[in-house]
């Protein structure tokens, strides 16, 4: 087994050093200048080895400072109980839910492709020995950050030691539980499709975790010490089973399909969980519709992808309604809450970029159209044609301009209302203003990201994300919304710039679409 | 109306794909374009599509002994992995396609006509082409292409999917069809080629040449061919 660990590890390896030369080379300007021989010149691979191993390094703790910062530690203001109990209260139930979210074992990645299916590696040792090392990897990366926070909060020595096992147990009993049920009825389910019942349990566990201590209840350490000696006895239980369980070729066969794999890749992190829809196209017969040339195409285009298109965003305005009821509830029965919620709303308008940001379809459903539509179209010339491009660009904005309207009209209406309602404002155009940036930022993200897709097309026939600058892109959308989290402005000022500059920004890029698009919009080759 | 192709080359950075290209492809004649793997048939194919840009040269079309750009119309392509649109049914991607095509088409049919001519069956004109078989897809493929009516038809090893039956139709097709194109067809498979096309034209160290056929009986013909292919320039 240590010799199959050993050959995954040196592949793994191989592969990223190769993706990071790959992206290097994918940078513009630099593209020009490195030539192809870079994959096979030493000292550069060397490099790329070493960034590669340091990032293998770095990765096992990042990932877990920043789940313990924002997840537990940033939240501790929220509540009025211990801190200790509370830090191990969130713990506990975070776990859970982590746990049957994040298996290791059942995620789909390439490098498990390659080497399960195409290098045909003996299953079971490359499954048990890389699921070993995550584990050891997961305590670890855990155990430095469980004693410093910890200590910070008070939390008994022996409670930030055990916690970290706690988490491995967890692992280790949810996946014991599904080799039984493989064993059972023979399904296998990618972790990055999780089952309605994952997600209820998903739920409760988050519920359960940030609703109790509102209401003053927390685990402490007592409760803690009890329920992880009986993790622990599963634990020990379910690793005796899963080392001893045989099938693990039969259900890698059935997890490490292409289009699960090729999923993963294309979603970057929690986009993985969102776009799980894609799978899920209506791929029914009985729309149709009588329109004719692009708005045919596009329009059977839209009827048949619903689930991405309008019925996520119809979630999306249900939970906004109901959000928006709780807070004129919360207005008309606690006072302080509607002098604070007015306040909220005169300064913190730019927070709604992010919310914005979070909720726009956009960037998922480019993703749509270009795995289920335009991978294929536009291998066709004629689609390819400057009329075609732009025509199906502009019944493209439509939709995306609409559909993102409808969340967008109620949170500005919502927004409008709760500032009325919460004991309004001396000039009245603060209402319009509120309206209408939020308008403005919902058709500026749409306008934005089917600009970029038009513009930067990143794909390539086998729909891997080949071009760096859309990454760029996409990091800098997020991180320019991230950071209007941190700014107060009055709403009035605020909300005049962002009007002007969603309108200036639109229609500057749907200019160099129309201009640019019917050359730059091609498969990568 | 001719293809000419003129002094085309093609890099990827140090490696010399296509040397030298020139060549003269005339309407009413179907090309056979062998060449052994990795010779840079798809790299011609995706430099006459416009996939990919040219390194030097050009190509263009002339007719009546005039000159003028290879447009986005005049070209259509088949490749080897059929690509069609998934959630759309074939007739109405037939649609789609005669409706964005419409001023292009002469002596426009109805889709079941089009259905007729590419051998499709009633059942499966109404079914998703996600429920295709691969050589459905590739049939298909080939049927858009056909009645978006192009002057120029790129094929890159379109047989190789059909079973017997399907193949002879449509190598019966495109005899029918190539008085009015220029059809230049890419294969491995050299009996396909020595039966079905016209002129075989050979793609050997990045250079295009062809092979003069007559007087030459077909297994003489194929030596000769195996003999072009082989050679070391």
């Amino acid at each position: 087994m240590l010799k199959t660990f050993v050959t995954s590890f040196k592949l793994q390896n191989t592969y990223r050093t190769n993706s990071i030369i790959y992206s290097i080379k994918q940078l513009p300007l630099i593209k020009r200048i490195l030539p192809n021989r870079l994959y096979s010149s030493k000292g550069l691979k060397t490099f790329a080895g070493i960034i590669s191993i340091l990032w293998e390094i770095i990765s096992i703790f990042i990932g877990k400072i920043i789940y313990i910062a924002a997840m537990i530690f940033g939240v501790m203001s929220w509540y009025k109980t211990n801190q200790a109990d509370t830090f191990i209260h969130l713990f506990t139930f975070l776990t859970l839910a982590g746990g049957v979210l994040n298996t290791y074992m059942l995620n789909p990645t390439k490098d498990k492709y390659y080497a399960i299916i195409l290098m045909n590696i003996n299953a079971r040792e490359y499954g048990l020995s890389n699921y070993y090392y995550q584990l050891l990897k997961l305590i670890i990366g855990f155990l430095p950050f469980t004693i410093l926070f910890g200590w910070m909060l008070g939390v008994p020595l022996w409670v930030q030691i055990l916690l970290p096992f706690y988490i491995l147990v967890t692992k280790l009993i949810v996946m014991n539980y599904i080799l039984y049920k493989f064993k059972k009825n023979k399904k296998a389910i990618s972790e990055n499709l999780p089952t309605k019942f994952v997600w209820s349990f998903v739920g409760a566990c988050l519920l359960l975790a940030y609703g109790l201590p509102f209401l003053g209840i927390v685990i402490n350490s007592t409760i803690f010490l009890f329920v992880s000696i009986i993790a622990i006895l599963l634990g020990i239980y379910s690793l005796i089973k899963i080392h001893n369980f045989k099938e693990y070729r039969k259900m890698y066969k059935q997890i490490l399909t292409e289009s699960n794999v090729y999923m993963q890749e294309k979603a970057n992190g929690t986009q993985a969980m969102k776009d799980n829809s894609l799978k899920q196209i209506e791929l029914d017969a009985k729309y149709t519709s009588n329109k004719t040339g692009f708005a045919y195409f596009h329009d059977l285009f839209a009827k048949r992808h619903k689930k991405i298109l309008t019925e996520a965003a119809k979630k999306q305005s249900a939970v906004i309604l109901v959000i928006i009821t709780a807070m004129i509830i919360g207005i008309t029965i606690n006072d302080s809450f509607k002098t604070k919620t007015n306040e909220f709303l005169l300064i913190y308008l730019p927070y709604f970029v992010f919310i914005m940001y979070l909720i726009n379809r956009s960037s998922s459903v480019t993703q749509a159209m270009f795995m289920n539509c335009d991978h294929s179209m536009l291998t066709y010339r004629i689609y390819r044609t400057p009329k075609v491009i732009l025509g199906i660009f502009k019944e493209r904005l439509k939709t995306l301009i609409t559909i993102n309207l409808m969340p967008a009209v109620l949170i500005g209406g919502g927004l409008a209302l709760l500032l009325y309602l919460s004991g309004g404002t001396d000039n009245p155009i603060n209402y319009v203003i509120l309206f209408i940036s939020i308008i403005a930022m919902s058709i500026f993200f749409s306008v934005h990201y089917l600009v970029m897709y038009y513009l930067l097309q990143p794909y390539n026939v086998s729909t891997e994300m080949k071009s760096s600058t859309y990454k760029v892109v996409q990091w800098l959308t997020y991180i320019v919304s991230w950071y209007m989290i941190q700014i107060k402005m009055p709403t009035f000022g605020f909300g005049i710039t962002t009007i002007v500059f969603c309108i200036a920004y639109s229609l500057i890029s749907l200019f160099l679409a129309y201009k640019y698009a019917p050359k730059t919009f091609k498969l990568r080759i | 109306m001719k293809l000419v192709v003129k002094n085309l080359k093609k890099n990827f950075e140090n490696k010399v794909v296509l040397k030298d290209i020139n060549f003269e492809f005339e309407k009413g004649k179907i090309y056979g374009l062998l060449g052994r793997n990795g010779a840079g048939k798809t790299t011609f194919f995706n430099c006459l599509n416009e996939d990919i840009e040219i390194d030097a040269g050009e190509f263009f079309i002339e007719d009546n002994g005039k000159q003028r750009k290879m447009e986005a119309e005049d070209i259509g392509y088949v490749l080897s992995t059929p690509n069609v649109p998934e959630f759309l049914t074939a007739r109405e991607f037939l649609k789609f396609f005669i409706d964005i095509n419409k001023k292009r088409i002469k002596n426009k049919k109805t889709i079941d006509e089009y259905f007729e001519f590419m051998k499709i069956e009633k059942e499966d004109r109404d079914r998703l082409l996600k429920d295709y078989s691969h050589g459905m897809k590739n049939k298909m493929q080939m049927l858009v292409n056909i009645i978006a009516n192009p002057n120029v038809l790129l094929l890159d090893e379109p047989l190789t999917s059909f079973d017997v039956v399907v193949a002879e139709e449509m190598k019966q097709m495109l005899r029918e069809i190539k008085k009015d194109h220029i059809i230049i067809f890419s294969t491995h498979i050299m009996e396909l080629a020595l039966d079905l096309c016209d002129e075989i034209v050979i793609l050997n160290k990045g250079i295009l040449e062809e092979i003069d056929k007559n007087n030459l009986d077909n297994d003489h013909l194929k030596n000769k061919i195996i003999d072009a292919l082989k050679e070391e320039n």
